[in-house]
């Protein structure tokens, strides 16, 4: 585990190769024009202010003081020895050098300066933003958790307690209860766990190249377990589509958007799970024949706070704004993109996954 | 009355021990715990359990470590019970010689279904492994010859490529087993491929579009996401 500090070191003086790739490529281009500019003009004026202005490109696109320092330094010395008389000679008494060296020095470091503090601001602020979606869905969900842990107690303190006065048909009721209220809380865990697994930066995300059609098959054979009633029709293209990804958590996603389509269609009898290609982003979707989604709660489905001002829902503990919104979370730090759409019978919730590995930078 | 089969439990989770044993011993199992991995090793040695459920978590050491001294002397079948998440902890305990694995929350009819699964491949590894592959695995509409190396589907030669065919055959080898994606690479292209197995995923998904109806929705060949491939049981 490293320290803060070293931490903090690290971020003012990244490497990267392609920072050092930005800081060549500026200083050859610098050189090169004053090889041109020789051919026009015999002196040396401009040479310095051509690599005052590297220096400065370099600073503003390379992250932290590194790339700055060693490019006005490498500067200095370049200029002194190819660009200056005596030529391809190293000389420091000319007049007003020491001022040259400094003022390359200053711009540089005052350049980069800028640069990093605007990113750390930006950093920031992207930082405070997650947090508020954390503490919001965790707000949420605390909420959701305790119907059904009311229950449970209830129920298992109703058996113990009252043994022998209830029949055995009730205390199966009571139990099956317990039962599917604990199933329902260890998805729910399974949930909060995604979005711990996604943690901080989306750079965290393990995405590894996968084969789209395996994810949705096992997601397809997990659901049929859990919902046996309802057919589910799978269809895949023929070409086989490799999808960067974390495969838990698009299985997981899949899941929730099915889940989803067979608690709250409400007379859902069929699902269509299907993958296409789409451009250059492979396209998941989950079609149902139920009800739909009540129009009023179309435009905040993914935003995680459903049920707290829904009173049409008789049964709070079932709201559907946790899952999809960690369906959104993670289809987000993916780079894919999430939309919900009521169909003439059902409903269709479909997600984009980009198929090239892009965004693995910055 | 036919002898009972013996289960031990590794789990220092009391109520989870607790829950399993109950379940196990309905269903006819003799069951004996250990909490520890010391008290485990010395159970597994001295009263020879017929199957281990081994929990990965335990107090006084890595369960990963007591998989890799059992594996030195015994084939004793180990289930390993791991938490969702893990699944890194999933694949190293396959690569070390478990047999097979639970992940935590599970059913009581999956827990039995896999120690049924475990039990049988310890009788019938002795046999499978002296025949080497010879004979016939079927499973549902799938025949594997291993004599003539073709598989049939339906009575059909589905014509694989040499390297297609030696993936299904080790799967059906070892059928109702997870096989991880490291194991496969390196049965199938040697010992010093690396890393990115896109190679495996395209093979196996040039067969399933040979040998499935729906390659989306597979009768024969399952994927265990983010650990390996398995075979349907055969009949």
């Amino acid at each position: 585990m490293p320290s803060p500090r070293l931490k903090k070191l690290r971020r003012l003086f990244p490497l990267s190769l392609r920072d050092c790739g930005i800081t060549l490529l500026v200083l050859a281009g610098a050189a090169l024009i004053c090889t041109l500019l020789r051919f026009l003009d015999d002196g040396d004026v401009y040479v310095s202010m051509v690599f005052l202005l590297a220096v400065l490109v370099i600073s503003r696109f390379t992250s932290g003081y590194l790339y700055g320092i060693l490019a006005s330094l490498l500067s200095v010395f370049g200029v002194n020895y190819v660009f200056t008389y005596p030529y391809f000679a190293l000389n420091f008494t000319i007049s007003g050098y020491p001022l040259t060296f400094i003022s390359m020095l200053a711009a540089s470091v005052l350049t980069s300066a800028m640069t990093t503090q605007g990113k750390e601001r930006q950093r920031l602020q992207m930082e405070s933003e997650r947090e508020k979606t954390r503490s919001n869905l965790l707000r949420a969900v605390s909420h959701d958790l305790r119907t059904p842990l009311t229950s449970i107690v209830g129920s298992a303190s109703a058996v113990l307690d009252n043994e022998g006065l209830l029949s055995p048909a009730e205390v199966r009721e009571l139990l099956t209860g317990v039962r599917e209220d604990a199933q329902w809380l260890i998805r729910m865990v399974e949930n909060l766990l995604s979005i711990t697994r996604i943690g901080g930066e989306p750079a965290a995300l393990s995405k590894q190249p996968e084969a789209a059609e395996e994810v949705l098959a096992e997601s397809a054979r997990k659901f049929t377990k859990q919902f046996p009633g309802i057919s589910l029709e799978v269809s895949a293209p023929r070409e086989l589509l490799i999808v960067p990804m974390d495969a838990i958590l698009i299985e997981q996603v899949l899941g929730n958007l099915m889940e989803n389509a067979a608690l709250h269609g409400k007379t859902t009898t069929h699902i269509c799970l299907a993958l296409a290609r789409q451009g250059d982003t492979a396209l998941f979707s989950v079609e149902d024949d139920g009800q739909g989604i009540p129009p009023e709660k179309l435009p905040l489905l993914f935003e995680g706070y459903l049920g707290d001002s829904g009173p049409g829902e008789a049964d709070g503990k079932r709201s559907m704004g946790i899952g999809l919104s960690v369906c959104q979370t993670i289809i987000a730090a993916h780079g894919g993109c999430l939309t919900a759409q009521n169909l003439p019978q059902g409903a269709r919730l479909q997600f984009t996954l980009p198929l090239e590995q892009e965004g693995w930078e910055e | 009355m036919p002898l009972k089969q013996k289960v031990l439990i590794v789990e220092d989770e009391a109520s989870i021990k607790s829950f399993m044993a109950a379940v196990l011993s309905a269903n006819h199992y003799e069951v004996i715990s250990a909490s520890t991995g010391a008290q485990a090793y010395g159970m597994i040695t001295s009263h020879c359990p017929d199957v281990v459920l081994l929990d990965l978590g335990l107090p006084d050491m890595d369960g990963l470590q007591i998989i890799r001294s059992v594996r030195e002397w015994s084939h004793l079948p180990i289930i390993v019970v791991s938490a969702r998440t893990h699944e890194r902890d999933k694949v190293a305990a396959l690569d070390l010689g478990a047999d097979d694995y639970i992940v935590k929350p599970f059913g009581t009819s999956e827990l039995l279904a896999r120690i049924r699964t475990a039990i049988r491949h310890t009788r019938t590894r002795e046999v499978s492994e002296s025949v080497a592959q010879t004979g016939l695995f079927q499973s549902g509409g799938m025949v594997i010859d291993y004599d003539k190396h073709h598989v049939l589907i339906d009575g059909k030669d589905v014509h694989l490529t040499p390297n297609e065919y030696k993936l299904v055959a080790l799967l059906g080898k070892y059928a109702g087993k997870v096989l991880t994606y490291d194991y496969l690479m390196r049965e199938l292209w040697g010992p010093g491929v690396k890393g990115d197995n896109q190679i495996l995923r395209v093979n196996m998904a040039n067969i399933r579009r040979k040998i499935e109806k729906n390659p989306a929705s597979p009768e024969y060949i399952f994927t265990e996401v983010g650990v390996g491939y398995r075979m349907a049981d055969g009949d």
